[in-house]
């Protein structure tokens, strides 16, 4: 044996021309290994596992003809986008095998965009150049980003589009809350086109805090604000008894009068004047207040809308004297408050003040005593009132306004992960950094400045969406694929209409020219759309147009004179200029005309699903009611809407019927005609 | 033929000794040359083909690394994130843990400019060509002379706490010095360090000091260049 | 197979071969000091080499390893250049391409990487070999200068080539490596700016990287690698340490 080893020895690297030869051969082998392996590459397994998934089907030939093997690539250089996804994904594009296959055959749902235009990874992440599925999918040290989980893969859709989609309730959700729960006064955010995202919390100065509550309910509330209103947005600052304490005794300690003039509070009902409180209730309910504030009622369920606080609680917090003066005219206390200056008579804000102060909750300030506040005590609030960046929200006295006071999150979708510190045990991903940091801040460290939010699932998954979408790739992306927000608007209407509408705070819920809210109908355009008088009576005392909405304009017990101003503006100043409101008589129509247009408004069109034009048959729930519309709108305005409404009003729920002249003139002849009387007055 | 020879006939192959070779042919011998020298071998094929052997073996040992064990390859380059710790390409290591000690002139220009011109000029110094053993002359005096060095830079390094080069010099001086007093029944090892030249102990020293600060630079820095262990290295 | 080994060298004797090699195919000494005089790559080399230098233990063969380094770096990296563009950012993404979609593409890169390391410990080997057998004795002294010059390039060659894959590793280890230059005293910024093109890493100092990295310094690596071994012949031979022969 030992001899055979040898002579084998011997024959292959005995002389130094056998052991080439032989080394030769050895290499030879070890070097064919490396084009072999190219035969064990992962996407062909997958491709020839797709042929056999559809071998068998019906539609087998036309996929067959379909696939192309070999490695498969969107190549978009101006995007950088070099995505071979589709090697393997390869039935993105086969509707048929939706639900059939496993991954990576399935088809992809639909989507505005075409599949080709972006690529995969612009919206999925991971690694698109790769073409294993490890690489693909997961981060690596040579990729960051690993593939998004689906739940918030709207936050793909905001590194473009920075106007609201209604593709994207998430994405909308997530971006409204960063501006509505204070985050972004704290951390800015800021689009590519510099433009900062603002809040839309209104944050109360408490410059004047102690004319408006005690020191008891500042004391509970920083404590735990969620425990007064559970839709307060302020977050709880997790402070210890001794710090609230402090905190509250700086708060009165620095809080000056607001106004000089002795305010006459008006007489209020007795509490146990059931009659008087009713009468309080509606007058609270007719003037509309629920538009923007909620209250629990009864049964515990809050009702009314979120523009300005809730006010469940509102006996427990607010002096009667604050109070009166404030619904007489908030301006008085907070000059940029976003309240409208209601024209309340003494006797109705009375009546809303008997109302309001039996909101009461008699636990809320059970267990809070305090004893009068001591000037170390008054120092120690101050110092912390500067730490815990109260001052970031709120305007102070002594406390100047701080700025940047928490980390820049403008690219925090692109954050790299080698500059995160994640806690022990949790996923090494952007989103469940995010959302812990969301979820409870200070468990990454008790000193850490975050407070701590009271949000649902739901609202963390939203809010990591929009914050993912934050990412620095807007900068990079061509102009333009840019959707920019719209240049926000700085428009003040000018003179004594101006003025007016300032004081009614019109903006709080109405947007024109660009500026405003969007609770109301936009009025940009409301010049061209109404006649005088049904405006003038609108605003003296306005009613619901839409059947289905609890919510409408409130009363604001405009003077004659104060309701023909504002009208006269409107009319003149806000018209489109598409058209000429009075291009189209009323009289010019025929009684033929009306009739066609019955005959379409029933029946070809059945606007009647949606409109209610005969109170006693019309079941329309949807759109504003009809019976008034010949007197509220001009014709020139409803030809034109049912032409094409969404050119009128974007986004409007009202169908797109590009019907043609002859319909739309006979359906606006049938709506202008008078109607008869209705049942209810104008006003209520 | 009768007036006396001025020469001598012999035979010889060595070309060096006998530059010119004249064979006599008589009668009674026949033409012998040597045809062979053990002392050599022809460059081809012999030394063609062991070079070629040699190179497949490297090729094959780097073609199996390479099959099982793939380039380093991280993310794009990106100006605005630095890595913790920024590395140098390894045989770079040794210089960038000088710099940890010492300021950016002397760890990085002075000392490597030094090495440089050391080597170079290695072949023209008489004391590395001589090559004779340290202690064979003058010993008492060198000794002398060699602590008084080694003090110096011992301070010298101590200033800068560069333990990592103090450390193996003095041990690399303490072997010298266990080389400089051989009795007459040292052992074989003990008589070899005695008979080291002077280049053969700097030589080594650098080489040890070198490997070893390059060690430390590749395996036990982490963030901030601070000691860590192997494992914690990324 | 025998019948193969026959008309091969038959082969040798036309004069198609004989037009190529001109030292023709005979088995003894002169030939085949032909076939080494009479070749252009094998002329630098000598005809005979003592035994001895061919034993393991001699040089380690380290010197021929260096060069089969070099040789394995210039087809892998000539094969590289073909997938290659020293544009930023496109030269990171040829290296996901390599890895990606070229056949054996990653195996030509860890070829390449891993061969290069090998050379830069391979010289550093040979230094301290020669140093250590005292090789660098006259009459070799300049080859000794010729070898420190050859480290320096490999040095700068394996730090060139650092750079061209644009990743993170590549980047700042070429951003700490230039820091170093910018400390020489008064020079050093401009020397930084000579080297990298710019005042930091960027597109230039990739471009000029690569420059160095695949014409430059390999020619003149070329040429000091011939100059080298002419010089072995030149200086009597590789050194065996038989007194005999010096």
């Amino acid at each position: 044996m030992r001899e055979r080893i040898r002579s084998a020895y011997h024959t292959l690297f005995g002389a130094s021309a056998r052991a080439f030869g032989t080394l030769s051969v050895v290499l030879l082998v070890v070097l064919a290994v490396v084009p072999a392996r190219d035969h064990l590459r992962e996407w062909l397994h997958y491709q020839n596992e797709y042929l056999n998934l559809i071998r068998n089907r019906s539609d087998g030939l036309s996929l067959a003809r379909r696939f192309q093997g070999g490695v498969q690539q969107i190549w978009l250089p101006e995007l950088g986008v070099v995505d071979r996804c589709a090697t393997c994904h390869i039935a993105l594009k086969e509707a048929s095998l939706a639900g059939v296959g496993p991954q990576p055959f399935l088809p992809h749902p639909p989507i505005p965009h075409s599949l080709t235009e972006f690529g995969c990874v612009m919206c999925h992440r991971g690694q698109g150049a790769a073409t294993t599925v490890e690489e693909a999918h997961r981060s690596t040290l040579a990729w960051e980003q690993p593939i998004l989980p689906a739940r918030y893969i709207e936050s793909s859709c905001g590194e473009c589009h920075e106007r609201p989609l209604t593709g994207t309730p998430q994405l909308g959700a997530g971006r409204a809350m960063l501006a509505r729960y204070g985050c972004v006064h704290c951390h800015k955010l800021t689009s590519p086109e510099s433009r900062t995202v603002a809040g839309t919390d209104d944050p109360p100065p408490l410059k004047h805090i102690a004319a408006k509550t005690t020191r008891e309910w500042i004391f509970a509330w920083i404590k735990n604000p969620q425990a007064y209103a559970a839709t307060a947005t302020m977050p709880n600052f997790q402070l210890s008894d001794d710090d609230a304490r402090d905190i509250s005794a700086f708060l009165i300690g620095q809080s000056t009068p607001y106004t000089t003039e002795a305010i006459k509070v008006p007489p209020v009902p007795a509490t146990d004047d059931a009659a008087a409180l009713q009468q309080g209730s509606s007058t609270y309910g007719e003037s509309f207040c629920a538009s923007c504030h909620a209250m629990q009622n009864a049964a515990g369920l809050l009702v009314g809308g979120d523009l300005g606080p809730e006010l469940t609680r509102i006996g427990s917090k607010v002096r009667p004297e604050w109070l009166a003066e404030w619904i007489r005219d908030p301006k008085t206390y907070d000059p940029d408050t976003r309240m409208p200056h209601f024209r309340f008579e003494a006797k109705d804000i009375g009546l809303i003040m008997g109302f309001l102060e039996s909101k009461t909750d008699s636990d809320f300030l059970a267990n809070v005593h305090l004893s009068a506040a001591t000037p170390s005590q008054i120092t120690h609030g101050k110092q912390l009132v500067v730490e815990r960046g109260c001052a970031v929200c709120h305007d102070i006295n002594g406390v100047a306004h701080q700025e940047n006071f928490a980390p820049d999150l403008t690219a925090v979708g692109s954050l790299p992960l080698s500059k995160i510190i994640f806690l022990p045990g949790m996923p090494h991903t952007l989103p469940d950094y995010i959302a812990a940091k969301i979820r409870k801040p200070r468990s990454f460290g008790n000193a850490l400045k975050m407070p701590q939010f009271t949000l649902s699932d739901a609202q963390v998954d939203a809010l990591v969406t929009a914050l993912l979408a934050q990412t620095s790739r807007g900068k990079t992306l061509p102009p333009a694929l840019r959707i920019p927000a719209p240049e926000p608007s700085t428009y003040q209407p000018a003179g004594r209409a101006g003025q007016l509408m300032n004081d009614l705070r019109c903006f709080s819920c109405h947007t024109i020219n660009g500026r405003g809210g969007d609770m109301a109908p936009d009025l940009s355009w409301e010049g061209t759309s109404v006649q005088r008088s049904w405006l003038v009576k609108f605003l003296k005392a306005p009613n619901t147009l839409r059947p289905a909405l609890i919510r409408r304009m409130p009363k604001f017990n405009l003077s004659d004179e104060e309701a023909n101003v504002l009208a006269d503006y409107i009319l003149t100043v806000y018209q489109t200029p598409a058209f000429d409101r009075d291009q189209i008589g009323a009289s010019k129509f025929t009684s033929g005309d009306a009739a066609h247009g019955k005959d379409l408004y029933y029946g070809k069109y059945a606007c009647n699903s949606c409109h209610i034009l005969d109170p006693n048959k019309d079941k329309g729930y949807i759109g504003p009611t009809l019976t008034q519309v010949g007197l509220r709108l001009n014709a020139a305005w409803i030809f034109r809407w049912l032409k094409n409404a969404q050119a009128l009003r974007p986004g409007s729920l009202e169908l797109n019927w590009n019907m043609n002249d002859d319909d739309a003139r006979a359906i606006t002849a049938f709506l202008m005609q008078p109607k008869a009387p209705p049942q209810q007055g104008a006003s209520k | 033929m009768t007036e006396p020879k001025d020469f001598t006939a012999s035979m010889d192959s060595d070309s060096r000794r006998t530059p010119v070779r004249v064979a006599f042919v008589t009668r009674r011998t026949s033409p012998q040359v040597r045809t062979r020298d053990d002392r050599y071998v022809m460059t081809y094929p012999e030394v063609l083909f062991r070079a070629a052997v040699a190179s497949e073996i490297l090729l094959l040992a780097l073609a199996l690394v390479s099959l099982f064990w793939n380039a380093p390859l991280e993310g794009l380059a990106d100006p605005m994130q630095t890595p913790n710790p920024a590395k140098a390409p390894w045989y770079f290591l040794g210089l960038q843990e000088l710099l940890h000690y010492f300021p950016p002139v002397v760890g990085g220009v002075l000392i490597p400019t030094l090495v440089v011109l050391a080597l170079i000029v290695i072949p023209y110094f008489g004391i590395n060509i001589e090559a004779e053993g340290f202690w064979i002359r003058n010993r008492d005096a060198k000794v002398r002379t060699l602590i008084l060095v080694v003090a110096l830079v011992a301070v010298f390094l101590s200033w800068f706490k560069v333990w990592a080069v103090l450390i193996p010099t003095v041990a690399i001086v303490a072997l010298t010095l266990v080389g400089a007093f051989p009795s007459a029944h040292a052992g074989a090892f003990r008589r070899w360090l005695h008979l080291k030249p002077l280049p053969f102990w700097i030589m080594s020293w650098f080489l040890i000091v070198a490997t070893i600060l390059t060690l430390i630079g590749t395996f036990f820095r982490g963030a901030g260049w601070a000691l860590v262990w192997p494992w914690e290295v990324d | 197979m025998a019948n193969l080994v026959e008309e091969f060298a038959e082969f040798r004797k036309s004069r198609v071969w004989r037009s190529v090699f001109r030292a023709g195919s005979g088995q003894s000494n002169l030939h085949r000091s032909l076939a080494v005089q009479q070749n252009v790559f094998l002329h630098l080399a000598a005809v005979k080499v003592r035994r001895r230098a061919l034993e393991f233990g001699v040089t380690w063969y380290l010197g021929t390893l260096s060069l089969a380094c070099f040789l394995i770096l210039t087809v892998t990296g000539i094969l590289l250049m073909l997938y290659y563009h020293p544009s930023v950012p496109q030269a990171y993404a040829d290296m996901k391409d390599l890895q990606f979609v070229v056949s054996a593409g990653v195996f030509l890169r860890n070829l390449h990487r891993w061969s290069a390391h090998a050379m830069v410990l391979l010289v550093f080997a040979h230094l301290f070999k020669v140093f250590y057998r005292g090789a660098y004795r006259p009459p070799r002294e300049f080859n000794w200068v010729i070898g420190v010059i050859l480290l320096m390039i490999t040095l700068f060659l394996s730090y060139t080539g650092y750079l061209l894959p644009w990743d993170q590793l590549a980047f700042w280890a070429i951003t700490v490596g230039s820091n170093i230059l910018a400390a020489v005293p008064l020079l050093g910024a401009k020397i930084r700016f000579l080297i990298l093109g710019g005042h930091t890493v960027n597109a230039n100092a990739l471009l000029r990287f690569y420059v160095l990295h695949c014409v430059i310094l390999p020619l003149i690596a070329a040429l000091f690698v011939a100059v080298h071994f002419w010089r072995i012949r030149k200086d009597g031979g590789l050194y065996t340490g038989e007194k005999s022969d010096d």
